[in-house]
């Protein structure tokens, strides 16, 4: 939780210093788009939305800011959305921990009470090993499960991490226990030590350690291999079926008007295409992952959906 | 005669009760581990609960044991409390005040009614110089926090001024 | 020595040395406004950072750290309120300073002990990062657990009079802390549906509450029957023989410091409390503690100020922040394109070494400002009682608002200082509760997670060496502490035990 409470910060000042681009408003409704994210300052979505936010402004024909709402896993973040205006002016940077927020807490509201906009990225997700462990596959680390018990790292306790170990438990039908922790640094040293045969994680957040040669990707548990690591197996192709989507896209107040749906279903493919943008994200293993306005609604309603049964299944809610 | 220990233990009893119960509500899920969400909450509250009553016990004890003169002296101990607490519950209830009109008032002029209040509950004598300090005292703070800071205040009334 | 000559140079680069003052001098005024902590006087600086290039971004950044550490004290000594988690342990001996008239000596120890502290774990940090960090790998979740209980065992020395009574604070501290987000299962515990609980309460909120807020409800009760006391204006460093007598405390704080500032989850909070235990154990005054002892300020506060710099050490070594201060740094290089990490050594040596000379300088810089700030901080609290309280209210007021922008939190800012108030009505020490407080969450939830690791085998505790090693040592405490109390109780000594929360 040390990770997590990381506190709040001056939104204004910071949304000031970083509005991006002077672009005139030339079709967008508003003249300054305030893009809020519950991720503390420096923390990953945050990074993330600064560098978008840059390339962003020239692209929509707004000045675009952003504000750290934090506090409450998200919670403040969505209850300030859905009582923001819906002109446009002030969207939220989701991921699943929104969903996950919205489902565990009886909250006054939800992830159903905003409106999905449009996706951006999907993080790939990764099982990876420390890189002196024993296992060189995932079948390896599987193999030990079934002869002993093995012993998997999720970084927080209620997470699309934790949600996919659970499934591959499931699929694979083996004993292991999956080890929660406060953030995925506390995850990385439980690795690296060799207290756990595996964790998993988003690859962006692994860079430093695959590179410097500490930690060995075994798999990944995206439906399309990544291309930065053509080699490395989907767990679906290992036979196993578990696969996530970890996205990155943006929400807004319940309904948002046509224009700037379309704005928006216009100016994130042109950023994503951006070569100067392009070399920043894939050198972050993100990738672009546009997905428009009307399959995005029914994509967030799905895994909504699906996790909430996941949850319920579980008994974690009723 | 009641003792200071004796309050005290009965409040922690109370304490641990009420915890037990909320902890015995818990729900549990198959993601839980063996301890689960209950265990230790249910730990803390039946020691919360146990050693309350340890120290209302060891308080009788030491009454039943006092020489006369010192349980005159304990039950003596009491007086004036009230008025203490009456005290205390003031200048509570002015930080309560400033919670319910900050956000209408605005930061600035809040800290600017709040602070010569307290300051004149406290003994300051009524004057210009409460005033003065009181404002002054707002607007140094307002300007470190929400200028320098940038926490952003609520703004209240002022909004229009821009400030 | 490598590491030595490959840092002078960068000793004489201006941008590291603007941004090395600039960053502590801002630290320091963070820290001590109550409320906002390192991390949150970090974060506000971090925007300004992107423009600048890596070496001075990251070096402001840590020497806001730095600064806020120090800044800290301030408060804890001048007005009996920590201005950060690290300085509680601080307000003990600090505050009773003040109120013996010896404010100035109080902040020259804070200030010269932080100096040391910073000195040694800068050492640590350039010359043993390597076999530092093997430290804070080798620490599975049980070694966390049994330096979780090692840190409540001091609570055995910390409850003053009435064993019964410390253990009660210290388990409404542990209490408070099982509110918000359970650390297996991710549900929500004693929330109440409300959105501002699933986090958890802070603990700087509960601490600002019984320290400050309890001690202002207490002077208002009391309205008329405080004698005010005056202290010198102007700061005072220790003659020769008091810095003789500090030294040990001080090596003690280095010590503790540093080992926790290694290991991630950790940090200067129990860093700080464990030094003022051992000193205290190992002083040859024992009986001043808590009565305005110097010792009982130099080691807490050397202990914080060395975690500042050997936290750093994790962040660089393995990309893993041991806590939010060190996690807004690690968002510093990561802004910059800067991966730490192994590779950190070798893609960007500049910006470390730079990073090294910078907090050089910023330690020297926060002696110089220290020094400059502090007769205007002692003229502040030297103001007439109603004043002085009315402005401190404002600024607590102020000052928890402004952690989340939350009317919420300030309520419960004031709860906290009803309960204190009560606690100090009934006798009841409060350092058990915020021990408790910041503990709870380490212990219970690296209590759970080596039983899920274990499978349910209790076994897990002992056959981890340094777990079974800091268990041992806890359980020599406890039985050392109990021990003594018997036989003062036996030999009918009234021993003045040190009592914190007893009103007088």
């Amino acid at each position: 939780m040390l990770y997590h409470r990381i506190t709040g910060l001056s939104a204004g000042l910071t949304a000031a210093l970083l509005a991006a681009g002077t672009a005139q408003a030339q079709d967008y409704p508003v003249d300054t788009v305030t893009l809020v994210t519950h991720s503390s300052p420096g923390g990953g979505s945050d990074v993330f939305l600064r560098e978008l936010a840059r390339y962003l402004g020239p692209a929509l024909g707004a000045n675009v800011v952003v504000e750290n709402v934090t506090g409450g896993s998200g919670a403040n973040a969505i209850a300030d959305l859905a009582q923001s205006p819906a002109d446009g002016s002030r969207l939220y940077a989701t991921t699943p921990t929104f969903i996950y927020t919205s489902l565990l807490s009886e909250l006054e509201y939800g992830y159903d009470d905003l409106e999905p906009l449009v996706n951006v990225f999907t993080d790939p997700e990764v099982i990876f090993t420390a890189a002196d462990s024993p296992y060189q596959t995932l079948e390896d680390v599987i193999q030990h499960a079934r002869d002993d018990r093995g012993t998997w790292g999720a970084a927080n306790p209620a997470s699309l991490e934790r949600q996919s170990l659970e499934m591959l438990k499931t699929a694979t039908g083996v004993d292991a226990a999956v080890v929660t922790h406060e953030g995925g640094g506390d995850l990385m040293i439980n690795v690296l030590n060799g207290t756990l045969d595996i964790g998993v994680g988003e690859i962006q957040e692994l860079a430093g350690q695959i590179e410097a040669g500490e930690v060995r990707i075994l798999a990944t548990l995206t439906a399309e291999p990544i291309e930065a690591y053509p080699d490395l197996p989907t767990v679906q192709s290992l036979g196993y079926d578990v696969a996530v989507r970890k996205f990155r896209g943006l929400a807004g107040p319940k309904g948002l008007p046509e224009d700037v749906i379309a704005a928006w279903e216009r100016a994130i493919p042109e950023v994503l295409a951006n070569p100067e943008y392009q070399a920043v994200y894939e050198a972050n293993s993100l990738r672009p992952d546009f997905i428009p306005h009307d399959e995005y609604a029914a994509f967030i309603a799905e895994f909504g959906a699906e996790t909430e049964q996941f949850l319920r299944e579980t008994g974690v809610i009723q | 005669m009641i003792t200071r220990d004796m309050v005290g233990g009965a409040a922690a009893s109370l304490i641990g009760a009420l915890y037990l119960f909320y902890a015995s509500q818990l729900r549990p899920s198959s993601l839980a581990d063996s301890v689960g969400p209950q265990g230790l909450p249910l730990v803390y509250g039946w020691l919360t609960l146990a050693l309350g009553l340890v120290l209302l016990a060891q308080a009788f004890i030491a009454v039943l044991r006092a020489s006369p003169a010192e349980r005159a002296k304990q039950a003596d101990a009491w007086s004036g409390q009230g008025r203490r607490i009456l005290w205390a519950a003031g200048l509570l209830a002015f930080a309560v005040g400033y919670l319910l009109i900050v956000e209408t008032l605005g930061y600035l002029l809040s800290l600017a009614v709040l602070i010569p209040a307290v300051a004149i509950y406290l003994g300051a004598r009524f004057g210009w110089r409460p005033l003065a300090v009181g404002v002054g005292g707002a607007v140094v703070l307002w300007l470190m926090f929400d200028k320098l800071l940038g926490v952003g205040m609520p703004e209240g009334v002022l909004r229009g001024l821009g400030l | 020595m490598e590491t030595l000559l490959a840092t002078l140079p960068f000793l004489l680069d201006p941008s590291i040395l603007i941004a090395a003052f600039v960053g502590v001098t801002w630290g320091i005024l963070g820290g001590a406004l109550p409320g906002i902590s390192p991390s949150i006087t970090m974060a506000l600086l971090l925007p300004f950072t992107y423009t600048m290039d890596p070496a001075a971004a990251i070096v402001i950044l840590a020497s806001t750290y730095v600064g806020a550490e120090y800044g800290g004290s301030v408060p804890a000594i001048l007005i009996r309120t920590p201005g950060t988690n690290a300085a509680a342990a601080t307000v003990l001996d600090g505050y009773e300073m003040n109120l013996q008239g010896k404010a100035g000596l109080a902040l020259g120890i804070s200030l010269y002990s932080g100096f040391i502290g910073s000195m040694v774990g800068l050492v640590l940090l350039m010359l043993l990062s390597a076999p530092l960090s093997s430290v804070a790998l080798a620490f599975t979740p049980p070694a966390y657990f049994a330096l979780g209980i090692l840190g409540l065992s001091v609570i055995a020395t910390l409850s003053g009079d009435s064993l019964v009574k410390g253990l009660i604070a210290a388990l409404l501290g542990l209490i408070i802390a099982t509110i918000g987000t359970d650390p297996v299962t991710g549900s929500n515990r004693f929330t109440f549906g409300s959105a501002d609980l699933l986090g958890g309460i802070e603990p700087v909120m509960i601490m600002v509450g019984l320290f400050a807020m309890s001690e202002l409800l207490a002077q208002a009760s009391k309205r008329g029957e405080v004698d005010k006391i005056r202290s010198r204006p102007r700061i005072e460093f220790p003659d020769w023989p008091l810095a003789k007598r500090l030294i040990p405390s001080q090596l003690i704080g280095s010590a503790i410091g540093s080992f926790e500032g290694v290991m991630p989850g950790a940090g200067g909070t129990i860093a700080s409390f464990m030094s003022y235990n051992e000193a205290r154990r190992w002083s040859k005054h024992p009986e001043e503690f808590g009565k305005g002892s110097p010792e009982g300020i130099a080691a807490p506060e050397t202990a914080n100020n060395a975690v500042a710099e050997t936290a750093i050490i994790p962040v660089l070594s393995f990309g893993i922040p041991g806590s939010n201060s060190t996690a807004i740094l690690l968002g510093g290089f990561l802004i910059h394109g800067l991966q730490p990490g192994p590779m950190l050594f070798e893609q960007a040596g500049d910006v470390i070494y730079g990073l090294y000379a910078g907090l050089f300088v910023a330690i020297i810089g926060m002696m110089i400002m220290g020094i400059a700030m502090l007769p205007l901080c002692v003229w502040m609290v030297n103001r007439p009682l109603p004043y002085l309280n009315a402005v401190i209210l404002a600024l607590i007021l102020s000052g928890i608002y402004s952690i989340h922008g939350s009317l919420f939190d300030v309520g419960l800012m004031l709860a906290a200082g009803v309960l204190g108030f009560f606690m100090r009505m009934l006798r009841f020490p409060f350092l058990p509760t915020v021990l408790g407080l910041v503990l709870g969450f380490l212990v219970e939830s690296n209590f759970r997670r080596s039983l899920v690791l274990s499978g349910d085998d209790y076994m897990i505790f002992v056959d981890d060496r340094i777990s079974l090693a800091l268990l041992v040592l806890s359980a020599l405490f406890i039985f050392g502490s109990l021990a003594r109390r018997v036989i003062a109780a036996l030999r009918k000594e009234n021993r003045l035990a040190f009592s914190e929360g007893s009103e007088g």
